[in-house]
C-alpha cells in the first residue's frame, strides 16, 4: 500500500486526467448527436416517430393538427424572417382550405413554371443533386407535406431562381410551387417528401436576417483587426509601455519583469530543448560516416549541440535567479487557475476565426487524430512527471513487498502501464 | 489613471474618456458601471467588491459557454475565494505592485489598486479582444489549433471528496488503464465526427451566401432544420461551442522546485555526454587533418555553414519563434477541393505538418522521461543482488 498523502495526490491527478477526457468525450458525443440528427431525415420536432401517410393517396387532406406550428411558434419565426412567416401562413391557408391551386398564383409561381421548363439546362450547370421529377407530373401542393418539414423547402430556391439565370430572386421568396418538383419519386413506401440533407441539402438557403447579421459581424471583426495597424495605435502602444514601466518602478521591489508563469513556460521549453538535442545527438552518434566530409560534419554537429546545451544551462540559471527573488513577499500561494499560455501570447493574434481548408475526410481525420494525440502526449508527460516525483522516492526506501512495488512502478513509469517486466530469483544451482 | 494613459492629446482625450469608460463597462463581463470606475479613482471602498468580482471573472477561466455554472458548485465562489484567486493569478502573471497582495481578503478595500490592476491587464495584452473571442457565438465548425484558448477556459476544478485512505498501487494501474481506454474511445468518436462533418459539408455545398465558405456549417444547418420549431433563437444562443474542448489543466505540483532540478540535471547530463563524444573526435580529427592544404579550408567553411543552419533550425523547434509562426486560435473548417492555392486561410496539410513536429517533440520528451526512470530504477534495483530483471520485449 502506498502512503496516504501520496495516494491522495496521485489518485487526484489521475482522476483529473480522467475527468478532462470525459469532458471531451461528452462534448464530442453532443456534437455527434447533432450531426447524426442532421444527416437523418428531417422530421419535424413535434410529430411522433412514425411517418405520415404517403402523399399520393391523401393529397387533399390537411396535416394533423399537432404538426402545424402553433401561433406562438410562428411568432418566434418572425424574429428571423418575415418571409418565413408568410410562407407558413400561406401553407396553413392551403392546408386548411385544401386549395392547391392557390400556390401557383404566388409570386414565385411564374418562377416555378418557368423553372420546370428551364430546370433542365440550369441543372446541367452543376446542381447535380437537385433531383427533379420531370417524369412525375406536378401534383400541385402535396398537402400532407407536414408544414414543418416543408419549411426548409420554402426557403429553397428553385434552380431557376438562382442568379445563374440572372433573375436575382431573393432567398426569402416563398416557393411552395417549386416544392412539387423537388420531391423526387420515392421508391420507398415512406413519405416521399422526406427531406434529407444528402438529397436536398444543396437547396438550403440561410435566412436573410442571418446573412445580414453574419456579414455585419465579419465586417466588424475585420475592422477590429485593421485598426491594429494604424498610426494612432502606435501612440497608444507608447502610452501603454510608459504606463507599464511606471508601474514597475513604483512597485515595492526591484522585480525582474519575469512572471512566474513566464518562467515556468521557459523551463518547459528548455526541457523540450533538452530532449530534442539529445535525440539529435543520438542520431549523429548512431550514424556511420561514409567519408571525411561526413565525419567532419558529425564533429561539428556534436560541438554545436554542446554549445547550445551550455546556452540552455546558462538560461536556466538566469531563470532560477529571477524566480528566487520573487518567491518572497506577501503573495498567497494558491492554486493557479490556468497554466501559462504556451503560445507566447501571439505576435499578431487573429480574433475572428481564420479558415482552415481541408480537401477530404481523410485529411480532416488525420488532422483531428494528430490533435488528439498531441493532447494525449501532453497529459501523459504531465502524469509521468507527477508519478516520478511521488513514486521514485518510495522505491528508494525498501519496505514490505518491495519487489512488487518495483515491478509496478517500472511498468507505470517506463512502459506507460502497458507492459511488465519479470523478476526472477537467481538461485545458485548446486 | 486616465491621465497616465493618455499623454498624447489631453484636450481630445478628456472628452473621449467618458465614452471609453462607458464602452469598457459594456464590454467587460459583469461590467461595473462608469460610476464605479469613478469612485474607484478616489479609492472609495464601496467600489471594491464590484472590481474584485470583475477581476475574478476576467482572470479565472471562463467555462466554455460563458454562462453555465460549474457543475459541482451551486453558487459563485465566496468573496474570499475570489480575492485569493485574483491575487494569485495576478502574481503569477507578474503584477509588480505588492500593495495588491496586502489588501484584505474580505474584499472591502482597495478599489484604486484594483483599478490599477485592471489598467495593467489592459495595457499588457489584448484583453478585451480575448474576452470577446471567448464569448462570441460560433457560427462555423471550429477546431482550436493551439490549446491556449482551451487552457483559458476549462471549467473550474471540481472539488471532489477524495478517499483519504492509502491505496494500493494496483488501483493506480487500473486508473491508468482506464485512461488509456478513454483516449482510444475518444479517437474513434472523433473519427466518426469527422466523417459526419465531411458529409454535411459536401451535401450543403453551394448553399452559403459567403462564397469563400461555400457550404454550411453544422450550426447553420441546425439553424435551418430547427427553424420550424421556432427554436432558432435557442439554436443561435447555444451554438455548440466545438472550440471549447478543455485541455487537461495540470494541478500545481506541490513541489514546484522539482521541475527546475530535473531539467538542470538532464541538461548537465547531456552536456557531459556531448563533451565525451565530441572531444575525442576533435582530437582524432586534428591529428588527421594537420597537414592538409588550403583547398580544404573552403570545404570546412561550407560544412560549418551547413551545420550552423541545421542547428539553427533545430533551435527554432522549441524557441518562441517556432511557436509564434504557428497560427493561433480557433479556425473555421471549410471543405474545399484541393485547388485554391491562393486565397486566405490555412491549409490542412500545413497544420498537419506543424502538428507532426509537435508530436515528435512531445514523444522525444516522453521518451526522455521514461529513460530517466529506467536508469533510476535500474540503479535502485541493482542494489539488490540475486535477482534477474527481465525487461519486457521492446516495441
Amino acid at each position: 500500500m502506498l502512503p496516504a498523502d501520496c495516494s491522495r495526490r496521485l489518485v487526484a491527478e489521475l482522476r483529473d486526467a480522467l475527468d478532462a477526457c470525459a469532458e471531451r468525450q461528452r462534448q464530442l458525443e453532443r456534437n455527434l448527436r447533432v450531426s447524426r440528427r442532421l444527416l437523418r431525415t428531417w422530421e419535424p420536432a413535434e410529430t411522433p416517430a412514425p411517418q405520415p401517410t404517403p402523399a399520393p393517396e391523401t393529397s387533399g387532406e390537411a396535416p394533423s393538427p399537432e404538426s402545424t406550428p402553433s401561433p406562438q411558434d410562428l411568432k418566434e419565426l418572425e424574429l428571423l424572417t418575415q418571409a418565413l412567416e408568410k410562407a407558413v401562413r400561406v401553407r396553413k391557408g392551403i392546408s386548411k382550405t385544401g386549395e392547391r391551386h392557390k400556390a401557383l398564383s404566388l409570386k414565385s409561381g411564374s418562377a416555378a413554371i418557368s423553372a420546370t421548363t428551364a430546370s433542365a439546362p440550369s441543372r446541367a450547370s452543376g446542381q447535380a443533386s437537385c433531383r427533379v421529377s420531370e417524369t412525375k407530373p406536378p401534383r400541385g401542393i402535396q398537402q400532407t407535406v407536414v408544414p414543418a418539414r416543408g419549411l426548409p423547402e420554402c426557403r429553397l430556391l428553385s434552380v431557376g431562381d438562382r442568379t445563374r439565370m440572372g433573375r436575382g430572386s431573393r432567398a426569402t421568396k416563398p416557393g411552395p410551387g417549386p416544392r412539387d418538383q423537388q420531391i423526387p419519386p420515392s421508391a420507398a413506401l415512406q413519405a416521399p417528401e422526406a427531406f434529407t440533407l444528402k438529397e436536398k441539402g444543396i437547396l438550403l438557403r440561410l435566412p436573410m436576417a442571418y446573412r445580414k447579421a453574419a456579414s455585419r459581424n465579419s465586417r466588424l471583426w475585420a475592422q477590429l483587426s485593421s485598426t491594429q495597424t494604424s498610426d494612432s495605435v502606435d501612440a497608444a502602444a507608447t502610452a501603454k509601455t510608459q504606463f507599464l514601466q511606471k508601474m514597475q518602478m513604483t512597485s515595492g521591489g526591484p522585480g525582474s519583469g519575469l512572471s512566474a508563469a513566464a518562467v515556468e513556460a521557459e523551463v518547459g521549453l528548455l526541457r523540450t530543448a533538452c530532449s530534442l538535442l539529445r535525440r539529435r545527438m543520438e542520431e549523429v552518434l548512431s550514424a556511420d560516416p561514409a567519408d571525411c566530409m561526413q565525419e567532419y560534419r558529425c564533429l561539428l554537429t556534436l560541438e554545436g549541440l554542446q554549445a547550445i546545451t551550455e546556452q540552455c544551462l546558462h538560461r536556466l540559471q538566469e531563470l532560477r535567479a529571477a524566480v528566487a527573488g520573487q518567491q518572497l513577499g506577501p503573495w498567497p500561494v494558491g492554486r493557479r487557475p490556468g497554466a501559462s499560455l504556451p503560445c507566447g501570447g501571439g505576435t499578431d493574434p487573429i480574433w475572428s476565426p481564420q479558415l482552415l481548408l481541408y480537401s477530404s475526410t481523410q485529411e480532416l481525420q488525420t488532422l483531428e487524430a494528430l490533435r488528439l494525440r498531441v493532447a494525449m502526449l501532453d497529459q501523459q508527460i504531465h502524469l509521468e512527471k507527477v508519478l516520478m516525483a511521488e513514486l521514485l522516492p518510495l522505491v528508494g526506501t525498501q519496505g514490505p513487498h518491495w519487489l512488487a512495488l518495483c515491478r509496478a512502478v517500472h511498468s507505470l513509469l517506463c512502459e506507460g502501464g502497458e507492459r511488465f517486466l519479470t523478476v526472477l530469483r537467481d538461485e545458485p544451482a548446486d | 489613471m486616465g491621465r497616465r494613459r493618455r499623454r498624447v492629446d489631453r484636450g481630445a482625450a478628456v472628452g473621449a474618456l467618458p465614452e471609453a469608460i462607458a464602452a469598457l463597462s459594456r464590454t467587460l463581463p459583469a461590467g461595473p458601471s462608469p460610476e464605479i470606475f469613478r469612485r474607484a479613482k478616489f479609492d472609495r471602498p464601496e467600489a471594491a467588491p464590484a472590481l474584485w468580482q470583475l477581476l475574478f471573472r476576467v482572470l479565472s477561466p471562463l467555462s466554455a459557454n460563458g454562462a453555465s455554472a460549474p457543475p459541482a458548485q451551486g453558487e459563485p465562489p465566496s468573496t474570499e475565494a475570489q480575492v485569493r484567486v485574483v491575487k494569485s493569478e495576478l502574481h503569477s502573471q507578474g503584477y509588480p505592485r505588492r500593495a495588491l497582495a496586502q489588501l484584505p481578503e474580505d474584499g472591502s478595500q482597495g478599489s484604486r489598486e484594483l483599478l490599477l490592476a485592471l489598467a495593467w491587464l489592459l495595457a499588457r495584452g489584448p484583453l478585451l479582444e480575448r474576452l470577446l473571442a471567448q464569448t462570441r457565438v460560433r457560427l462555423g465548425d471550429e477546431i482550436p489549433l493551439c490549446e491556449c484558448e482551451a487552457l483559458a477556459s476549462p471549467g473550474p476544478p471540481v472539488p471532489r471528496v477524495e478517499a483519504d485512505g492509502p491505496v494500493d498501487i494496483r488501483h493506480l494501474q487500473w486508473l491508468m488503464g482506464k485512461l488509456r481506454f478513454q483516449w482510444r474511445k475518444l479517437i474513434t468518436s472523433q473519427q466518426e465526427q469527422c466523417a459526419l462533418l465531411g458529409k454535411i459539408h459536401s451535401y450543403t455545398r453551394g448553399c452559403h451566401s459567403d462564397r469563400s465558405l461555400g457550404h454550411l456549417s453544422v450550426a447553420e444547418t441546425e439553424l435551418l432544420r430547427d427553424a420550424e420549431g421556432g427554436r432558432q433563437d435557442t439554436v443561435l444562443g447555444t451554438c455548440p461551442p466545438e472550440a471549447s474542448q478543455p485541455t487537461f489543466v495540470p494541478r500545481i505540483p506541490e513541489k514546484g522546485a522539482g521541475e527546475w532540478e530535473l531539467v538542470a540535471r538532464e541538461l548537465q547530463a547531456l552536456q557531459e555526454e556531448l563533451r565525451g563524444a565530441a572531444e575525442p573526435r576533435r582530437a582524432a580529427w586534428e591529428a588527421r587533418v594537420g597537414g592538409w592544404g588550403p583547398e580544404w579550408s573552403a570545404v570546412q567553411r561550407a560544412s560549418r555553414e551547413a551545420v550552423g543552419l541545421e542547428l539553427a533550425a533545430l533551435q527554432r523547434a522549441w524557441e518562441r519563434g517556432g511557436a509564434a509562426a504557428q497560427p493561433h486560435g480557433p479556425c473555421r473548417l471549410v471543405k474545399s477541393d484541393a485547388g485554391a492555392s491562393g486565397g486566405p486561410g490555412l491549409r490542412a496539410a500545413q497544420v498537419i505538418e506543424v502538428l507532426r513536429s509537435r508530436e515528435a517533440c512531445l514523444e522525444a520528451v516522453l521518451c526522455q522521461l521514461q529513460r530517466q526512470c529506467r536508469q533510476e530504477l535500474a540503479r535502485l534495483a541493482g542494489a539488490l543482488p540475486g535477482l534477474i530483471w527481465i525487461l519486457p520485449p521492446g516495441r
